[in-house]
């Protein structure tokens, strides 16, 4: 296994810097922590737990400009809008790369290819950092991946004593490094985190026998729509496009149309024109988001929709946790008739 | 599915042609191709099928084509504006002469050729008769090709029929029969009956034998004039319907058309009842 020392990664990130955009863990103070771009190493975190949002939005941002219409007196040009330099995403965790190779598998592998994805898609290098620990709330173990889960990554980092185990997944990642003499060294195991207990994940095929059960009211009753689990979730996708002016003369008007997150759990969410609403409870909107992560990804991508990143349970404001869902749908499996005590916490 | 440039969320130029009323707030847009690769894409779009009008600057929606190829090379959209709906108020200001974008044709088809031979009832309420006048058109268009063609059509009032205008034209082709119901019926208006569709469908009671139904409206219309066909002996795998879903890319993608593990956009709109009947989520 090939090593690189801490002063040795950080003049490699400044000479990324240069040439790409350098994406990384940047304190924002009050105890916010998320990916942006830095120009300098030094204003990486390294010791952190995870970011606030998910690496998602390195991929699909939460505000995209994609196109642009010029109208001159009536005659439009329409412009695509396009990320132009590539981008090195750093110190993401695996569970991140594994929610964007889920993103993957509806943007780029489902016919039509989603342009702007997947230039953006093409434009990334995703250096991970195997995470030291599961943290309370981390369940990726039990959905396919691992702390130190190689496979979605391009560059897999593991720290050590005195620097980094380097583990280059695809070729874009070896590029990184061509440049630089690394060490290499003795190694056969990397890390030695200590796992959470699994978490039973109903087969995909399951899901439906449950569907029309009441539990999914008593889980919706807590639920303030506030989709903050939604927008810090890695696989979560839904958006929504809108129009917005930007600078115009006398000559020439410009609008832009803005691609933004979206969320399944909001009140409209399903309202059609004539104010029909095909889910107009809580409950039925928030199974809708679980069976999207449990049911729909597997059935119609061949993904995972769950990552078991844990920050769904982190940030909802009223303790519903994914973790618990589980637990419960797993229980109504197997013993349909039971009645899931109502949540006191 | 035809891509503009390989980008498949990108309007196609177009110049809006003609604007005429077509009933209360609901505005029929005819609307010319500008470039040769949307017109190239809208060749041979199918009934059934729908597309995104773009007012630039003003968002884009969704909308059931109700032209159809064989009648005119300009595309046709009926557009109901409602109070809260941005884009169709923008479309409703918009005049003739103005750039208008459209991005498709998009989604499943009616399967005009599988129901070939069969007696075809045709079910529209309000707006919905939008998507169903190009079956309609269709089927005129190769009336040898079809059985009985009944039409039943209504609206809360007469003011909110669509297409009145070629009331005559339908009535006039063989073997078309054209039955026209309001909920709410003003002394002046006789065409047509007083109620819902569902009571004029009981009224006409088609025949299922060797029969097909296409219906278009409100979700609950939709409900019931499926329970007044099952009563009337239909199949759940001779009616066909389409549905109506909210959603911004019209390609899978964007996910808020969802019905369960379906989309409404790629994978209908146009269903067999028999397959809504199966779909884990209910559209009503």
């Amino acid at each position: 296994m090939r090593h690189i020392s801490h002063s040795q990664l950080l003049s490699l990130l400044d000479l990324v810097a240069k040439s790409q955009t350098l994406i990384a863990p940047k304190d924002m103070g009050k105890g916010h922590l998320h990916l942006r771009p830095v120009e300098d190493s030094s204003e990486i975190v390294f010791e952190y737990t995870r970011t606030d949002l998910s690496a998602k939005e390195m991929v699909l941002p939460h505000t995209e400009r994609i196109m642009r219409f010029e109208n001159r007196s009536g005659e439009i040009t329409i412009t695509d809008l396009f990320i132009n330099k590539d981008q090195v995403v750093f110190g993401l965790r695996p569970c991140d790369a594994h929610g964007i190779a889920s993103l993957d598998s509806l943007f780029i592998r489902q016919d039509p290819v989603d342009r702007h994805y997947s230039k953006r898609r093409d434009s990334t290098t995703l250096v991970g950092i195997s995470c030291p620990q599961m943290w309370d709330s981390c369940f990726c173990t039990s959905v396919g991946g691992s702390p130190t889960e190689r496979k979605h990554l391009d560059v897999l980092l593991t720290e050590n004593e005195d620097g980094y185990f380097v583990d280059c997944v695809t070729e874009r990642g070896e590029m990184l490094f061509k440049n630089i003499e690394l060490e290499e060294v003795e190694q056969t195991r990397m890390s030695n985190v200590t796992l959470n207990d699994s978490v039973p994940v109903p087969e995909d095929n399951l899901w439906p026998t449950v569907f029309d059960h009441p539990y999914w009211q008593q889980v919706g009753a807590r639920c303030l729509s506030c989709k903050l689990c939604t927008f810090v979730c890695p696989t979560c996708r839904c958006f929504d496009l809108r129009d917005e002016p930007v600078t115009s003369n006398a000559e020439t008007v410009v609008h832009e149309r803005i691609r933004t997150w979206d969320a399944c759990t909001s009140p409209n969410y399903r309202t059609i024109a004539g104010g029909h609403n095909s889910r107009p409870q809580k409950g039925q909107r928030i199974r809708n988001r679980f069976y999207c992560k449990f049911h729909y990804y597997p059935v119609d991508y061949g993904a995972e929709g769950c990552v078991g990143c844990g920050r769904c349970i982190d940030v909802c404001p009223v303790n519903i946790d994914i973790v618990e869902v589980l637990h419960n749908v797993d229980t109504l499996l197997r013993q349909p008739a039971t009645e899931v005590k109502e949540e006191t916490r | 599915m035809s891509n503009n440039g390989s980008n498949p969320m990108k309007p196609f130029n177009g110049r809006l042609v003609k604007i005429r009323d077509l009933a209360t707030e609901i505005k029929l847009f005819q609307i010319e191709l500008l470039e040769e690769n949307g017109r190239n894409a809208f060749l041979t779009y199918q009934p059934g099928q729908f597309a995104f009008v773009s007012s630039y600057g003003g968002g884009e929606a969704p909308f059931g084509i109700t032209s159809i190829p064989e009648q005119t090379n300009l595309l046709e959209f009926a557009v109901h504006r409602h109070p809260h709906g941005k884009t169709t108020n923008v479309l409703h200001r918009l005049s003739e002469g103005d750039p208008i974008g459209v991005r498709g044709p998009l989604g499943q088809a009616f399967p005009m050729q599988e129901i070939k031979g069969k007696d075809i009832v045709v079910l529209g309420g309000g707006i919905g008769g939008a998507p169903l006048r190009p079956v309609i058109n269709h089927i005129i268009e190769h009336r040898e090709d079809y059985g009985d063609l009944t039409i039943l059509w209504g609206a809360r009032e007469p003011s909110l029929l669509v297409f009145t205008e070629e009331y005559d034209s339908w009535r006039a082709a063989p073997r078309t029969r054209l039955h026209l119901t309001v909920d709410h019926r003003p002394p002046e208006w006789r065409e047509g009956n007083e109620g819902l569709i569902t009571t004029l469908l009981e009224m006409v009671s088609p025949k299922a034998d060797n029969a097909v139904t296409i219906t278009c409206g409100p979700p609950i219309m939709i409900h019931f004039v499926a329970l007044t066909l099952r009563k009337l002996g239909f199949a759940l795998d001779q009616m066909l319907v389409t549905l109506e879903g909210r959603m911004h890319c019209g390609i899978g993608k964007c996910g808020r058309c969802n019905l369960g593990d379906v989309f409404v956009c790629t994978d209908g709109p146009v269903f067999y009842h028999s397959q809504v009947a199966e779909f884990l989520e209910s559209f009503l």
